[in-house]
């Protein structure tokens, strides 16, 4: 053992051999168990057998005898140190059974035929449901939206970037525009589609269409083609959106230190180039950190779309979100539902950490 | 009745002196049937004296009703389960209910019209309260997971499909029909509605359909007349279509602004958008010799891209092509067309339920007060036969009005199915509130539900109550006629009916953005989606179903 880990222990284990062989059968008696009770209950599901079960809580009884026996195996193979494990194991083993195994059930009925008015109730149809899914043109059609959708994200950054200078600047009533620029953050999208989306721009009185019209644009319209009612999304979206990537780069604007700037004030460097030599570069990896977390955000963009749009016209507007919600609950197909939402996760998990990677590259400090 | 229609009769149809003097007529009314009648009348001129007496609770222009209103009401109609139960029968006995809880009041009234019964009865009922937004999935997982945890369920009828085709739903019991006096149902409500091969399942406690709404000043307009040349209300989808472009230029004499003429939502709506398509289509493919018109009953094949609906769908195409909508149409659901244009003075005319037309005169948003009109909807001068694939023209045109969503209905799940008292139970519970007087008094004041009986449309009881009889002519009479219509369409009370209509509004918005190259092509997208959706929910099934829906 090392000192390491001796320091902190106050007792002196002296575990004998029998203890540490009952500590390993009961978590390998327990474990039978489990398989033995899930195994029972497969089998009367699949109509083999009838031990009289009605509800899988034997299994889960099971499962709870198997954590509870491997937490005190724990104490009874390893004395002391494992005393310090049962300070995580129940949490660790909690958490992983929240995860995994809705996880897993999500695989097995993302794999199946389940339409809730089915009288057949859930099918195993292998990758039926994958197949759909390739010749589905409205989820291509969401996902090629999405794609849209997240390069309007270099906009907003730029406008987050240009508002968190302002505010960084030493102007009057710096703390009231602060607040103010955070407002819109902290409203539901929800009430940002009525009010602003049903409201504002309805097309004979809403203030924004009037606007328009003193303009000279005739006949507003903000949601007629196709064009337009992504952008107006957009717009939709970004307005509540940017306040978060302006506060979170407002902070690191803040943590940069005076000197830095005033040093290459004093080596000659106008504005400009103290901004793209000096404050840029530093705020590259708050930055890749905004801008990821608003790419998570707008993946899942689906309220806006669903109460202003409905995903129209002819699919324009429409998320994979607001795709899988019809799909889901106002088709009832929870097979493919599952399956598409799957696919999303996969589809997510692997574009952040390509861009991850990308961003790691692209902040690292130039020498 | 819906709340504001309530009200808005609160406010102009009924004063006070209204009231007094319906109050003193009923009295009259009352004193002369208690003087000498014989005694084969007397039943019923207690019967009349009940239903006078509950109109007066708590009385028209006295307030919206309370809870202690509904006590008294559902005290008063006590009779039929006096009849049926002896006091404390139900004693020791627990239901429970699912119904809504939105703000249309549904279980909080039934709590109520209940209490008293249970008070009776010994019973106890608990309540599951559901958000309609919330009601189908609670459903739909309720009975896909094997946990139906009700024994009575408030159901719109094209839900049957999924309960009662799966067995899960407990037939009436011949004494409840008589109980409820099933004979008194309009026409479209009468069987096969409500019966699945044969047996009955529902109490009925509302009734809906589609109307045809219009403005009346667009036929009376000189510059607007002088453009479309047409001065009589419209009948058909033809001259519907030829108005609306016409229409186009002109001013409306309300608003000032553009006219516009007929307003079809081109927005899906949770599947509900898709009732305003068949309104067009009812008129094409619903022919009177043939009760299917959404599927072939024996095949479960879509009849959505036969030439009636490609015709429905081309005359939508057609106003858009002319630019006959207002802008940003595209993006208008039933709810935009409805609430914000039609009722906010844009458009001549669009479909909807009843509400719309007490809406025009009791929404205090809605410009179009007086110059409402309503009729059944449009027909066409031409229907298709499914059978022999031909169009025929019969005289007169062809009139189908659809009747969207069937209406509300009480039913007893078969939970109780084992346990005679607690079926009795339930039945009672549900006949209590399906009852033929205590419906008068939901159809009379806030409620939720619209007329459904023969006995609703009785416009002297209504005067008597208090109320006025223009309004309640023009409100009622708006319904009846498409609810006693020999041609009604019904939609197919099928499992999964909604995801039908949801996917075809996915495909509808892409016709209607012009990403399919014909009314065809968008047809043929929808009946290729709803073949999937058939396989998948299974065929030989939905054959089986929609045949015992149609009465086949």
């Amino acid at each position: 053992m090392s000192q390491g880990d001796l320091l902190h222990v106050v007792t002196a284990d002296d575990i004998s051999q029998g203890r540490k062989l009952f500590g390993r059968a009961i978590v390998w008696a327990s474990a039978l168990i489990v398989v033995l009770v899930a195994a029972a209950q497969a089998a009367q599901q699949m109509g083999k057998v009838d031990f009289g079960f009605t509800t899988w809580r034997p299994t889960l009884y099971a499962y709870i005898l198997w954590a509870v026996c491997l937490c005190w195996s724990q104490v009874l193979i390893r004395g002391e140190h494992g005393k310090r494990t049962l300070f995580v194991l129940p949490t660790a083993l909690f958490v992983i059974s929240l995860t995994v195994f809705p996880l897993l059930f999500g695989l097995v009925i993302a794999f199946s035929s389940w339409n809730l008015s089915s009288p057949l109730g859930r099918q195993f149809n292998g990758l039926d449901n994958v197949r759909q899914m390739w010749s589905d043109p409205f989820y291509w059609n969401a996902l090629r939206n999405m794609v849209w959708y997240c390069l309007a994200i270099l906009f907003e950054y730029a406008i987050a970037f240009g508002l968190a200078l302002l505010l960084n600047a030493e102007i009057r009533a710096r703390k009231f525009f602060r607040v103010a620029f955070l407002l819109p953050l902290m409203l539901s999208p929800v009430a940002v589609s009525w009010m602003i989306g049903k409201s504002m721009l309805e097309l004979r009185f809403g203030p924004v269409a009037r606007f328009a019209r003193w303009l000279g644009w005739e006949n507003p319209s903000f949601f007629g083609s196709p064009e337009i009612a992504r952008l107006t999304i957009m717009l939709l979206d970004a307005w509540t959106f940017i306040p978060f990537m302006m506060i979170m780069i407002l902070a690191g604007l803040q943590a940069i230190p005076r000197d830095l700037t005033e040093a290459a004030k004093v080596d000659g460097a106008g504005p400009w180039r103290s901004f793209w030599e000096v404050t840029f570069p530093l705020m590259l990896p708050v930055s890749v950190t905004a801008v990821l977390i608003r790419i998570i955000f707008k993946m899942k963009l689906a309220d806006i779309v669903i109460n202003l749009t409905a995903g129209g016209p002819g699919g324009a507007t429409d998320t994979v979100t607001s795709f899988i919600f019809r799909e889901y609950r106002d088709r009832s197909n929870v097979g493919y539902g599952t399956l598409l939402a799957m696919v999303y996760l996969v589809i997510i998990i692997i574009v952040m950490t390509i861009l991850m990677k990308v961003a790691d590259r692209f902040t690292r400090p130039r020498t | 009745m819906r709340k504001e229609i309530y009200e808005h009769l609160v406010r102009v149809g009924a004063t006070r002196r209204d009231v007094l003097k319906g109050a003193a007529s009923m009295a009259a009314v009352a004193a002369a049937s208690s003087a000498g009648m014989g005694a084969l009348t007397r039943k019923a001129s207690a019967q009349e004296d009940l239903r006078a007496q509950i109109l007066q609770i708590p009385g028209v222009g006295k307030g919206s009703p309370t809870d202690a209103d509904w006590q008294k009401v559902g005290e008063l109609c006590l009779g039929g389960t006096k009849e049926t139960v002896a006091e404390g029968e139900f004693a020791g006995v627990e239901l429970t209910f699912m119904g809504l809880n939105n703000q249309n009041l549904h279980n909080f009234l039934f709590r109520g019209f209940l209490k008293p019964w249970e008070a009776y009865t010994g019973a106890k009922i608990s309540w599951i309260d559901l958000a309609q937004a919330d009601y189908n999935a609670r459903l739909q997982q309720s009975i896909a997971t094997g946990t139906v945890d009700f024994d009575i369920l408030e159901m719109g009828a094209p839900f049957e499909g999924d309960t009662a085709g799966k067995g899960l739903l407990d037939e009436m019991p011949d004494w409840v029909a008589k109980l409820i006096d099933a004979d008194d149902l309009v026409g479209y409500l009468k069987p096969p509605v409500g019966t699945w091969d044969g047996k009955t399942y529902r109490i009925n406690i509302d009734g809906d359909c589609h109307t045809f709404a219009y403005r009346k000043d667009y036929f009376t307009d000189p510059a607007i007349t002088a453009a479309t040349g047409v001065t009589e209300p419209l009948k058909t989808w033809q001259q519907v279509n030829e108005w609306s472009k016409k229409i186009k230029g002109q001013k409306d004499p309300l608003t000032g602004l553009d006219a516009f003429g007929f307003l079809d939502p081109l927005k899906g709506w949770g599947g509900f958008g898709f009732y305003f398509l068949e309104d067009r289509a009812t008129a094409y493919a619903k022919h009177p010799n043939d009760p299917a018109w959404l599927f072939d009953p024996d095949t479960m094949k879509p009849r959505v891209n036969n030439p009636a609906f490609v015709q429905a769908i081309q005359d939508v195409m057609d106003l858009i092509a002319a630019g006959a909508y207002p802008p940003d149409q595209i993006n208008a659901d039933p709810g935009t067309t409805a609430f914000q244009q039609f009722l906010a003075g844009t458009g001549g005319a669009l479909t909807w339920w009843g509400d719309v037309g007490s809406n025009a005169r009791t929404s205090d948003t809605s410009v179009v007060g007086d110059v409402a009109g309503f009729s059944i909807l449009p027909g066409s001068d031409r229907v298709y036969n499914s059978k022999t694939g031909e169009w025929e023209t019969p005289e007169g045109g062809n009139f189908a009005p659809n009747m969207a969503y069937i209406g509300w209905g009480i039913y007893v799940t078969s939970r109780v199915s084992g346990d005679e008292k607690k079926r009795k139970a339930a039945w009672s519970a549900a006949a209590h509130l399906g009852g033929k007087d205590l419906s008068l008094w939901t159809v009379a004041y806030p409620s939720g539900f619209q007329p459904y009986r023969q006995s609703h449309f009785n416009y002297d009881e209504w005067e008597r109550a208090g109320y006025d009889r223009a309004y309640i002519e023009n409100y009622l009479g708006s319904n009846l006629d498409s609810y006693n219509h020999p041609n009604a369409a019904i939609e197919p009370r099928i499992p999964g009916i909604f995801q039908y209509y949801s996917v075809a509004e996915d495909e509808l918005s892409k016709g209607f953005a012009g990403q399919y190259k014909s009314a065809q092509e968008t047809a043929d997208a929808i009946a290729a989606a709803w073949e999937k959706i058939t396989d998948q929910i299974g065929r030989e099934n939905q054959i089986k179903l929609y045949k015992a829906s149609l009465g086949l």
